[in-house]
């Protein structure tokens, strides 16, 4: 059961991908991502699945990119999420690996994906609202420019609250 | 406790990074939108977490085992706030068997809420083993971070060396006064007839005989022969031992000791343990169900300690070595220092009885079958019989056993030959 997930939200990913650009180099780069997946079940490694992960938001990239696809933005919130299914899966079936696994492990697993994924599906409407108000008022020259600044600083401040989250201790 | 982030945090951190750096170069809004579940998942992070509050009971089923028994460890866990995700793994002592089920445990507690995980062990060699040390680690709800505990519940396993039945037992030549199981040659009280004779005043009416009395026209009583116990002591030598892993020669002798304890207890005799090695052990002779839970702890700790100095049994007290008692050295002849010390015995008086553990036949199954293995194997068993006839020339009863085969096949013809010598008294 615990091998079931890991796959699963691979091949998802990958099908987003392939549906963006049914194209052969797609599929190549997205297989190199499964190959990777398989290799970090396997093995005792945690690379290969962040590698993984890595190649297949490349390819989701360069599919996009290429093809110059509309923008689809339930499509993107389910790339997100498949991504956090398969990075917290693969952590979660690592920590499974040889155990007893209680009976509510799973079940609250599910609960608690089905609720983030409801969660992040809302704000990602709000967001795309709030974006599409702000764009008209935005200089479409600044534009680049603001995002990398903004996404070096969401970088940056997630970094900070993990370091800080690291060094913080509750008594 | 501190939290601490995971290498799951680490993971997520990279990859959200990597999705931005893409979604700026490519100005998609697409990547934008597809980092938000990461993005909002690790902005947990900046919400202090509620400290888990859980207790742990760890519980054995049985301290004192046989070898191979298995033991089933049971942990039960009650949550009083929610548990997100809950690692709890215990290291087996190096010689521990995993039987059934996992030493690691994964659970999701809500508050009020009970679990329990068990598995079982067992341990294929004698000794004494530590469990209860829990390593635990809580997760918080998303495993970006973990607290790690160490819970402490002490407990100690002892486990005994397995004894098998033994029906037949060499006799000792002497016994003591107490009341035991061996025919004595002295007469008193007892069960079984011995000789008739004349009656005379203070012998109880029923000790009349009565159809040598009315063929003879005079009183005749039946004797009784007395039924008296026996002090043995068994000798063990733990100056050197060979063989692999849980199969040495020493195991092997602990657990034939063990045999022979549980048998002559069994019978009445009083029993009694020397540990002959670089550290000299010993247990009084006793009898008793008790008194075998001391010689199996002592047992369970025997182990080869080196050492250069002879060890004198004049440091054994002379209680340990009663008079009369039958001394049964169990050894595998490595060290000529035990069997200077056997031989010793027999010059003092002593009854005693040499059971070899034959160590070429335990190495002989671990060697290879190349002609060279069997070369030298042939010339330590030339070299082994040597010495075994020079016990045998010193007087000393030799039982030359295979540990391949029954103890009490190796056993069996030997009292024969001893009584023929010499009679009980």
């Amino acid at each position: 059961m615990r091998h079931v997930p890991v796959p699963a939200f691979a091949l998802t990913l990958f099908a987003l991908t392939f549906r963006v650009a049914p194209i052969e180099p797609m599929a190549v780069i997205g297989l190199a991502g499964v190959l990777l997946i398989v290799v970090g079940m396997v093995m005792p490694w945690r690379w290969p699945i962040i590698s993984a992960a890595c190649i297949f938001t490349t390819n989701h990239a360069l599919a996009l990119w290429a093809t110059d696809a509309p923008v689809s933005v339930l499509g993107a919130a389910g790339f997100g999420l498949a991504q956090l299914g398969l990075l917290q899966s693969a952590d979660l079936g690592r920590c499974m690996r040889a155990a007893s696994v209680g009976s509510g492990v799973v079940r609250a697993q599910i609960v608690r994906w089905i609720g983030f994924a409801v969660l992040t599906l809302t704000s990602t409407m709000f967001g795309t609202g709030v974006a599409r108000s702000l764009s008209a008022t935005l200089p479409v020259a600044v534009a680049p420019m603001l995002a990398a600044v903004g996404a070096v600083g969401v970088v940056v401040a997630l970094a900070l609250a993990a370091t800080q989250a690291g060094r913080r201790g509750n008594g | 406790m501190t939290w601490r982030v995971t290498p799951l945090t680490l993971s997520l951190l990279t990859v959200t990074a990597w999705v931005l750096s893409l979604a700026v170069l490519t100005a998609r809004p697409d990547l934008f939108v597809a980092v938000l579940p990461l993005a909002l998942v690790l902005a947990t992070l900046a919400v202090r977490p509620s400290a888990p509050d859980y207790s742990v009971m760890h519980r054995i089923s049985g301290d004192r085992v046989f070898e191979g028994d298995t033991v089933t460890v049971t942990v039960e866990v009650t949550a009083s706030t929610v548990v997100a995700l809950l690692e709890l793994y215990e290291p087996l002592a190096a010689g521990c068997v995993l039987v059934s089920g996992n030493h690691r445990a994964v659970m999701t507690l809500r508050p009020g809420q009970t679990a329990s995980w068990s598995y079982q062990i067992s341990y294929p060699v004698r000794g004494v083993y530590d469990l209860g040390t829990l390593l635990v680690r809580v997760r918080d709800r998303w495993s970006l971070r973990w607290q790690e505990r160490r819970h402490v519940d002490h407990k100690r396993v002892r486990v005994h060396p397995r004894s098998a039945p033994l029906r037949g037992l060499p006799r000792p030549l002497r016994t003591q006064t107490s009341v035991g199981d061996y025919v004595s040659r002295a007469f008193g009280e007892g069960i079984e007839p011995g000789d008739i004779r004349q009656f005379a005043p203070g012998d109880r009416i029923r000790q009349v005989n009565w159809r040598a009395s009315l063929r003879l026209g005079t009183l005749y009583v039946t004797q009784q022969h007395r039924e008296r116990n026996a002090d043995v002591v068994l000798m063990l030598d733990t100056m050197a031992q060979v063989g692999t892993a849980s199969v040495t020669t020493l195991d092997v002798a602990v657990r034939a000791a063990a045999s022979l304890a549980t048998a002559y207890l069994a019978r009445k005799d009083r029993v009694g343990l020397i540990v002959y090695g670089g550290v000299i052990d010993w247990v009084r002779p006793g009898s008793g169900r008790a008194h075998y839970e001391r010689i199996a702890d002592s047992l369970l700790r025997a182990d080869v300690v080196f050492t250069y100095v002879t060890k004198d049994l004049k440091l054994v007290p002379p209680r340990v070595l009663p008079p009369h008692a039958f001394i049964v050295a169990l050894t595998p002849l490595l060290d000529r220092r035990f069997t200077q010390a056997a031989v010793d015995l027999v010059a003092r008086g002593f009854d005693v009885l040499v059971l070899v553990v034959s160590p070429v036949d335990l190495m002989r199954a671990g060697v290879g079958v190349s002609p060279i293995d069997q070369l030298a194997c042939r010339l330590w068993t030339l070299e082994r019989r040597a010495r075994l006839d020079e016990l045998r020339r010193h007087g000393l009863p030799v039982i030359d056993w295979n540990p391949a085969d029954p103890l009490e096949a190796a056993i069996a013809g030997l009292d024969r030959r001893r009584h023929r010598a010499v009679p009980v008294r």
